[in-house]
């Protein structure tokens, strides 16, 4: 009979119908909410997800270009730096782990270069600055960006370029490191045919090179020039400077770099002739006596300070004239071949 | 008054015929996602919390809160969830409507 009754509606009966069911529909949800909402006001958590107007202010969603929803700089921590714990210098965040590895000496070359660093500042305290600065352009060496950053310190660089001494060795090997379309090469391949790493080489290892070798480093390679001593390719210019940044300005004589200007005899054969005649001069000096160590020292130095002691050996014993040109000759370029033993402290401590 | 009784017994038996099928509450249900998913729910809050603060914390009684939330309620639910609900009561009523 219901259903009966049901067919027999016409269309607008079962719209209003329609309507009215959802008009329940929608109150029954609608006292669903009023009764929800009542019971958190009166268990009292209903206020829970609200705060204050202005924390809330605070907390908005940000939506700016450049800014995260925070309204924080997103790509700041690129600014951000650390300090090193081991040398104390701060680092850019992400340069420090390449940094540690370096400084802590934890690499396969690290503790190489932290022994050479040790090495360095023990002997050349002056150039403690110029090594620290020196150890940044390596660590760039290190890093995937040395380009970018190469130019950066160029940059860096740049504003007291005017100010620095022409003739120091260091600033003219920043120089060549600026000039010089860097460098994407590895300075710490040990050897290949066009040079040495001299991050690799000891102070002794420094020494005999440089009295055998050109060592003119390449700006672009960074490595030593293995030529002659007289190799076309560099300057003498450029060679005092590597030894005065090597050894101390007190290593090298201008006088001695021009007299080998003017003589023409070959190096490998003056070397011998130096290391022959020098066993010679020792054995006649006999080195263990202070004083002829001093002459020793002076002849080996070319120093010329013309002691009157000196110049009697020298007027005593024919050959060493010879032997005086010959090792002060030697002398800016090899520290190596004097006599033995006991003179070698006071001459360490000249360098020094 | 024959007419008026008729029309009370049919929507009885409509009212009845949802409920027994689980219509009704399939529609509820239908009915309480879309109001969420369209912010209803939020808006609604919102103006409970304006109501509550009027009336005060403690004196808010579920009278005052249907009494001011009913009116807002069935205004401010979406036409198209509207249709869509109208859609499905009036499949119901023809499936039933021709039986």
């Amino acid at each position: 009979m219901e259903e009966m009754s049901l067919s027999g509606l016409d269309n607008s009966k079962l719209e209003a119908i329609a309507q009215e069911i959802y008009a329940d529909l929608v109150e029954d949800s609608c006292l669903g909410f009023c009764f929800e909402v009542h019971r958190a006001v009166k268990c009292g958590y209903f206020f829970l997800d609200d705060t204050d107007p202005e924390s809330m202010k605070d907390f908005e969603i940000v939506d700016q270009p450049g800014l995260d929803i925070f309204g924080q700089v997103f790509n700041q921590w690129k600014s951000k730096e650390c300090v090193c714990p081991n040398c104390s210098r701060s680092i850019a965040a992400s340069r420090f782990a390449p940094h540690l590895e370096k400084c802590l000496g934890m690499g396969r070359n690290s503790s190489r270069i932290a022994n050479r660093r040790i090495a360095n500042s023990n002997n050349m305290n002056k150039s403690e600055s110029d090594q620290e600065d020196n150890d940044d352009i390596n660590d760039n060496d290190w890093s995937y960006g040395s380009e970018k950053k190469a130019k950066k310190r160029k940059s860096d660089k740049l504003w007291y370029l005017p100010f620095q001494n022409p003739n120091s060795p260091r600033r003219s090997k920043s120089l060549k490191h600026k000039n010089g379309e860097l460098s994407n090469s590895d300075p710490f391949k040990y050897n290949n045919s066009t040079g040495i790493s001299y991050e690799t080489l000891g102070p002794e290892e420094l020494r005999s090179l440089l009295t055998t070798q050109c060592g003119v480093i390449s700006e672009h390679t960074k490595k030593m020039c293995t030529r002659s001593l007289r190799c076309p390719q560099h300057t003498d210019e450029q060679r005092r400077a590597v030894r005065i940044y090597f050894l101390g300005s007190s290593a090298v004589l201008p006088e001695v770099e021009s007299s080998l200007d003017n003589d023409s005899f070959d190096m490998t054969d003056s070397q011998a002739l130096i290391s022959r005649l020098q066993w010679d001069g020792s054995s006649d000096l006999s080195p263990s006596d202070s004083g002829s160590s001093k002459t020793s020292e002076n002849q080996g130095w070319g120093l010329g300070t013309n002691s009157s002691e000196s110049r009697k050996t020298k007027k005593k014993k024919s050959h060493l004239s010879l032997v005086g040109t010959a090792s002060s000759l030697g002398s800016n370029k090899k520290k190596k071949p004097k006599p033995p033993a006991p003179p070698t402290p006071s001459i360490y401590d000249d360098i020094n | 008054v024959s007419k008026m009784n008729k029309d009370a017994q049919m929507r009885a038996a409509i009212n009845q015929k949802l409920i027994e099928t689980g219509e009704r509450e399939r529609l509820k249900e239908l009915l309480r996602a879309k109001l969420i998913e369209c912010g209803w729910k939020d808006q609604l809050k919102a103006h409970c919390k304006e109501v509550i603060k009027e009336k005060g914390l403690e004196h808010v009684t579920v009278d005052d809160l249907v009494a001011e939330i009913t009116p807002k309620g069935r205004a401010l639910v979406p036409d198209s969830v509207k249709k869509e609900l109208l859609q499905r009561i009036r499949t119901f009523l023809a499936q039933h409507a021709s039986l």
